[in-house]
């Protein structure tokens, strides 16, 4: 697993139009943050900006990322290869996918940083992390189910679109109008309720026990996407 | 061609070490492999190996939707034994050794490799080797990070710098990948096979795209791993290589075996032939013939020896002229021709 994450790592390196693109997301906004401090500084609803930008993050580089490796390791027969090894499937995923999740974790973890430095910090961290991890997981298991409906790295950036608008567009959604209207269907959509859930460990005041009742859309939503990932998700190029 | 190349062409099977180029010959290699505990084949008293089979294929069939690509197969593969899956495009060779090897599921029927099911990575993966028969790796990794990648990952240990010298890498260790030629990436291919000395190896068409030196060394090293007790099984596009390295042949067609067992039991199931041309106004030979388009009188026969024999003897007695003699064993092509050509495949 370790071998395969490290021989993952080096792969995303030395490529380099991806190793730029996953630097240019981070630095782009944490310099947009840094230049325009004074406009955040006094800006209502951090927490929802603060999701957006996780969700940014988790679509544009983890799901979209993820999607792109799994389809071009499949295409040139990479995941054929891994599974002529002893080890077992799930193992062989989590090493394909720890290095993008690593990286996508280090973007989140820079923005939000320098997010936090020029506005405020999150009233609660743990709850911060949960929702990133939840919405991490959803991504990666959509990930997955996607890169089975994808035949090549090109066609990734057409088969990714719909759930990638889609989160984004829910993020946005959730964050402009707030959940005062619409509150079930907003929080049983996709991504809706994780939305929610990182605006509320931002911002703070809402009480534990909502906060907690939100973590199940969220985790159902990452449950179906496993569910989805483990029917869809193939791999060997389709004969 | 003499009688004594005719008998020895009628019979044959492997060419034994010292009939072979020397560049094929035998050799060690440094650092020394890996030590496996060296397998001895059991043989009865005729010196045939007796059953100890590694490979057990029972009434496998393979669907994919309405397309039936292996029906009914069964076969066995002996331990230390090279044995050949051929067949026309489309028979279900790949099918086959996909099941075998673990990557496909088989439709209906049994398949065990070392008595495991192949599924079982973990039991059998360590005591396999595969080679594909495209190459599946990472473009952007190095020779040298590929081998120690892939490599461990099947759950033995060997020296990279060991299996780099065998497919003669070792200049190009530190070389990405994608810059290798199509030759290249097939040695490397089989470095990672024979990471590691496994007990069976697979080789699904390990020569295509090789030149002849590279082919050469790469038998040489097949024979080394069968003659320290790897069991070989391979696909191949060469029937000359099949011919030449093969213990036992399955000649598959439409889904199943047409032929299946030694080079000489496949080449009697088609006639060998007798060919020349007579002076105008000889005799007809004693013998049924039937006359070419080029005009020679073609003979065929299950016994060459004999007929060879009644043939002169005949010339001889009549003082006739057989011109342009030539006799021909059946060759692997024959029987693959003849299955190939068959309108209605069984």
């Amino acid at each position: 697993m370790f071998a395969i994450a490290r021989s993952e790592f080096r792969q995303i390196v030395r490529n380099r139009a991806v190793l730029i693109t996953t630097l240019i997301i981070p630095l782009a906004s944490s310099a947009y943050f840094i230049f325009n401090r004074d406009m955040f500084e006094n800006f209502d609803g951090n927490g929802y900006l603060g999701a957006i930008l996780v969700f940014t993050i988790g679509v544009f580089s983890l799901y979209s990322g993820m999607v792109t490796i799994l389809a071009a390791r499949r295409q040139n027969l990479f995941l054929k290869r891994l599974r002529s090894a002893a080890a077992g499937d799930p193992a062989l995923l989590v090493g394909l996918v720890t290095p993008i999740s690593l990286i996508s974790l280090l973007q989140v973890m820079l923005v939000l940083g320098v997010f936090a430095a020029v506005t405020t910090t999150p009233e609660s961290l743990a709850l911060l992390m949960l929702a990133i991890g939840a919405t991490f997981a959803m991504a990666l298991a959509l990930g997955m189910a996607t890169a089975g409906l994808t035949s090549s790295p090109e066609q990734a950036q057409v088969t990714t679109l719909p759930i990638s608008l889609g989160l984004i567009a829910v993020a946005v959604w959730v964050a402009i109008t707030g959940t005062e209207d619409l509150t079930v269907l907003k929080r049983l959509v996709p991504g809706g309720s994780a939305t929610e859930l990182i605006a509320n460990a931002w911002d703070g005041g809402a009480p534990l026990a909502d906060s907690l009742i939100l973590l199940v859309p969220t985790l159902s939503w990452v449950i179906v996407s496993i569910a989805l990932a483990a029917r869809m998700f193939r791999w060997e190029p389709r004969r | 061609m003499t009688i004594q190349d005719l008998r020895r062409g009628a019979d044959r099977t492997r060419l034994p070490d010292q009939d072979r180029p020397s560049n094929e010959r035998s050799a060690t290699t440094w650092p020394p492999a890996p030590e496996r505990k060296q397998v001895s084949i059991a043989s009865d008293h005729d010196g045939h190996r007796s059953s100890n089979p590694v490979i057990t294929v029972d009434n496998l069939n393979v669907r994919y939707g309405d397309f039936h690509a292996v029906k009914n197969l069964s076969f066995q593969v002996e331990q230390g034994e090279i044995y050949a899956l051929l067949g026309t495009n489309g028979a279900g060779k790949t099918s086959t050794l996909e099941v075998i090897e673990g990557h496909r599921k088989a439709t209906s029927g049994t398949v065990r490799i070392f008595g495991e099911d192949p599924m079982n990575r973990k039991a059998v993966r360590p005591r396999m080797g595969i080679m594909l028969q495209e190459s599946g790796f990472a473009p952007d990794l190095t020779v040298s990070e590929t081998v120690r990648l892939i490599g461990p990952l099947t759950g033995r240990q060997d020296n990279v710098e060991r299996v780099l010298g065998v497919v003669d890498l070792v200049r190009k260790a530190e070389t990405r990948v994608s810059q290798l030629s199509g030759g290249e990436k097939r040695r490397l291919d089989f470095a990672t096979a024979m990471y590691g000395q496994p007990e069976i190896i697979f080789l699904d068409e390990p020569t295509t795209g090789l030149d002849i030196q590279s082919r050469d060394a790469l038998w040489n090293s097949v024979e080394q791993l069968r003659s320290s007790g790897s069991t070989i099984v391979l696909t191949t596009r060469y029937l000359e290589e099949a011919q030449q390295r093969a213990d036992r042949i399955g000649l598959m067609h439409a889904g199943g075996f047409r032929h299946q067992g030694t080079v000489s039991d496949l080449t009697r199931t088609l006639p060998a032939s007798i060919q020349f041309s007579l002076s105008p106004g000889a005799p007809a030979p004693p013998m049924r013939f039937a006359i070419t388009s080029q005009q020679l009188l073609r003979i065929e026969t299950f016994d060459m020896q004999k007929d060879l024999k009644h043939l002169l003897d005949w010339a001889d007695a009549h003082a006739v002229e057989l011109l342009g003699l030539a006799a021909a064993p059946t060759r692997l092509d024959d029987v693959f021709r003849a299955i190939d050509s068959d309108p209605n495949p069984s």
